[in-house]
């Protein structure tokens, strides 16, 4: 192997080295139908999901902590089938983690102080895809966090909204809408 | 550049794997295979030469029912393989400059 042999080597092997967001995009999809879902079933029965003064904030942190064990073992398999992880991916892993951790305890604060989690998350949401949408350089997820940011000032300007269209209003164009852009995105195939 | 070190990315298979591990955080045994495109006993054989020269990191645990192999490159191989590339580049450039 002379030496413009191990130049081009080295060249084609970092050019195919890619980091993957087709599962990131799979990601930002199923929290958004999840998040939909869930306040959509709150939004059309509030008395069963409201029955005790606990039942909603278990609602709320109970079923998104399944969503968060199935997704943690749905990322495991999908990292052992790309076989690699690269330090972007593992920054975003970092990021989203720190975010489900945030949802938890604001949620289980929140009930604790008898006050509405949906302005915090959505700021800590608006927060997290900002800064995946600047560090994968994909505007419509930066876009959608600033959106997110955009529902926070008018729940705090009008606190009387239903804060559970609110919340599915922001994550439909903060999650879902981006999570589809982007996994139709032709970047890593 | 050290010798040892041309001499031991003169083989295609290891510089192979060297410049996947030194663009990637961890990479399996099965993703180094397809990589540098060589069976998994001469990969085997050339993972540990480079594990003996300090330039990679090897990590083995059990997934469920299934070995699982972990390769990382260690700051001494991203060293090493920075000066290799230096090197390689700038004999590029004075053969373009003749």
């Amino acid at each position: 192997m002379n030496k413009e042999d191990q130049i081009k080597a080295i060249n084609d092997i970092i050019n195919e080295t890619r980091t993957k967001l087709k599962p990131l995009s799979f990601n930002l999809i199923f929290w958004g139908i999840f998040i939909n879902i869930m306040s959509i079933i709150h939004y059309s029965f509030p008395s069963f999901i409201q029955q005790t003064y606990y039942s909603a904030g278990i609602y709320w942190i109970f079923l998104p902590m399944i969503g968060m064990i199935y997704m943690t073992r749905w990322n495991i398999k999908k990292y052992k089938e790309i076989g690699y992880s690269t330090t972007l991916g593992r920054a975003i892993k970092i990021i989203w983690g720190v975010f489900g951790f945030g949802w938890l305890m604001i949620t289980a604060f929140s009930l604790y102080k008898g006050i509405n989690p949906v302005p915090d998350i959505l700021f800590l949401l608006g927060l997290v895809i900002v800064m995946t949408g600047m560090i994968i350089k994909f505007k419509p997820l930066t876009i959608g966090g600033m959106v997110i940011f955009i529902f926070i000032f008018n729940l705090n300007q009008n606190p009387d909204q239903n804060f559970l269209i609110v919340n599915m209003i922001g994550i439909t164009l903060g999650l879902l809408i981006p999570g589809i852009l982007l996994n139709r995105m032709k970047t890593d195939e | 550049m050290n010798k040892e070190l041309e001499k031991l990315l003169f083989n295609p298979v290891r510089l192979k794997i060297l410049s996947f591990l030194f663009t990637v955080e961890s990479a399996s045994f099965k993703k180094l295979i397809e990589v540098s495109e060589a069976t998994k006993g001469n990969i085997s054989v050339q993972i540990k030469k480079l594990e003996d020269a300090g330039l990679i990191k090897v990590r083995k645990k059990f997934e469920g029912n299934y070995p699982l192999t972990l390769c990382k490159i260690t700051s001494k191989g991203k060293t090493s393989f920075e000066l290799f590339f230096i090197s390689l580049k700038s004999y590029e450039t004075n053969k373009t400059e003749k």
